[in-house]
């Protein structure tokens, strides 16, 4: 066997995949005060195949999680995690989010 | 109620069961708009790739006459068994598989997706990409059209085919939302290989196309692996339970990147690059986790209806939403013929699906979903299978003892006799 490559990160695989983001709408919004005050399990960060959920870290955060759709590869596995019913999804605007071309 | 229509029919969703039904309907010379979210049909779709021919030709007969519409004719299938660094493999070929209307072919979504709407557009059906539907118009709690932005489209039938995340059937309260157990989260990686390369690595000739379903070494997380090979790419996947993932507290992509250590992925994905990276929702609940099927002035087809089966041997989903779809346009034209556009009318769909190998599937194979949850199935059988394997074949430089001796010494010691007896029951009947 020949040497193997390194894995690819997150970021790298995401980069390989077109997306056209939607600057002035968000698809997916979360509210932090709902996981701040119920989520004890953070499913969504677990559960998301992008990455898009990550724990907050430092100070001057308004929830345990933060949330960025940039990324987004529109599978609603946050959606059906979610135990708080706290993950608003709706589809992008047309033209915008994913674009697959080889899947 | 207003007689002015845009459209007899609307669809939500250019995918396979959405242009079913288009392709179905405009045949029969009823007007039928798509609406699609995406870029282009197919630009949001992901799936594992595999797709049975006799299920197409029966849409489109010969369509393999159409260099687009597939990939490779499926003629070989693997089933593999992962533990810590061992894999055993069934190898089946069938070159039976290789004759019209071929059994089973491989396919990628955006260009399939493409090629379907492409043969629906000749039909007479209007797609519209770009497209989002965000509600109904509804009348006396009568579906009879949809809003998409400022636009209202006035249509007598609305048939959702917007997919696994079925956020318009929530609105049309025909289903709720989905439950972690019932639902899949599946990754795929498409990787650049030569024809040589994969021709080579799968033991193929020429048009001759593999599956390969791969069963352990998924930290314990019930789903399982895949390999599809297509013209130039090679599609790899995961699919994981997400109930068993989240409750685990294991990330997704890092259960992906795991799998992709062991050393029969490794050999398979070897000097190959990735090209695309995708992801998308699986329905598994079966039978009984499907949403309402139809409503006043609606059908609803697909995933979207949670039409997708995982019965271990079989995998189905396109060639539900294949079938779905046709049957829901047939359904909708004698629907639209009858004036009558209430679910008293729209159940028409659910007695023609009744009889289709569709619904019968569903029904024979309700236990697998349930049984599947079982998440020894996916540890404990794949290791105590590799490693009575091992235990054959190693060479200790002792005298051997009988096969038969050697099994059940083995799975005595390992195999906990009472859970596999159990199992064993409850595999049987669910299949």
């Amino acid at each position: 066997m020949s040497e193997t490559k390194k894995p690819l990160t997150i970021e790298e695989k995401l980069a390989l995949t077109k997306f056209t983001t939607d600057q002035n709408y968000a698809h997916i919004t979360i509210k932090p005060e709902i996981c701040k005050a119920n989520c004890k399990t953070f499913d969504c960060v677990y559960g998301c195949p992008a990455d898009c959920y990550k724990f907050a870290e430092g100070e001057d955060i308004e929830g345990p999680v933060i949330f960025d759709y940039v990324a987004c590869l529109e599978c609603s596995s946050c959606r059906i995690v979610c135990p708080h019913g706290n993950v608003e999804w709706q589809y992008p605007k047309g033209g915008y989010g994913v674009e697959y071309k080889l899947s | 109620m207003s007689s002015d229509y845009d459209f007899d029919v609307a669809i939500i969703g250019a995918g396979p069961a959405g242009l079913a039904a288009a392709l179905t309907l405009a045949k029969a010379g009823v007007e039928t708009v798509v609406l699609e979210r995406g870029q282009f049909p197919g630009a949001k779709n992901v799936s594992g790739t595999g797709l049975y021919g006799p299920v197409l030709n029966n849409l489109i007969p010969n369509y393999w006459e159409d260099q687009e519409s597939f990939e490779r004719f499926l003629t070989t299938k693997k089933i593999t068994m992962l533990s810590d660094n061992k894999s055993m493999t069934i190898d089946v070929d069938i070159q039976d598989f290789k004759e019209p209307p071929y059994n089973g072919i491989t396919v990628l979504r955006p260009k399939f997706d493409r090629w379907l709407a492409k043969k629906a557009e000749e039909a007479g059906a209007m797609i519209l990409p770009d497209s989002v539907v965000d509600d109904f118009i509804w009348e006396d709690k009568q579906i009879c059209g949809v809003k998409s932005g400022e636009e209202e489209l006035r249509t007598k039938i609305v048939i959702i085919a917007e997919g696994s995340n079925h956020l318009l059937v929530e609105k049309a309260k025909l289903g709720h939302v989905p439950k972690p157990r019932h639902h899949a989260v599946g990754m795929k990686e498409t990787y650049e290989l030569s024809d040589e390369q994969m021709e080579q690595r799968f033991s193929l000739i020429g048009d001759e196309g593999c599956s390969n379903e791969i069963l352990g070494y998924t930290k314990g997380i019930p789903g399982g692996g895949f390999f599809y090979t297509n013209k130039n790419t090679l599609s790899f996947g995961l699919i994981l339970n997400l109930k068993s993932l989240t409750k685990k507290k294991l990330k997704a992509p890092e259960v992906m990147e795991h799998f992709k250590t062991h050393p029969y992925v490794q050999k398979l994905l070897q000097d190959a690059e990735m090209v695309e990276y995708s992801a998308h929702t699986i329905p598994e609940g079966g039978f009984k986790d499907m949403s309402k099927l139809f409503g006043n002035g609606v059908l609803v087809v697909g995933d979207a209806a949670g039409l997708v089966l995982n019965a271990g041997l079989y995998i189905e989903g396109m060639n539900f939403a294949l079938e779905s779809g046709r049957i829901a346009g047939e359904a909708t034209k004698l629907i639209l013929e009858s004036g009558d556009f209430s679910s008293e009318s729209t159940k028409i769909y659910l007695e023609k699906i009744k009889k289709s190998f569709v619904y019968q599937d569903m029904k024979t194979f309700k236990k697998a979903a349930k049984f599947l949850e079982n998440e020894r199935i996916f540890t404990h059988y794949p290791d105590l299978i590799t490693s009575l394997m091992d235990k054959l074949l190693r060479n200790s430089g002792k005298p051997r003892k009988r096969i038969v001796t050697t099994a059940i010494k083995h799975i005595l010691k390992e195999g906990k006799l009472l859970k596999l007896f159990k199992d064993a029951i409850g595999g049987l009947r669910s299949i």
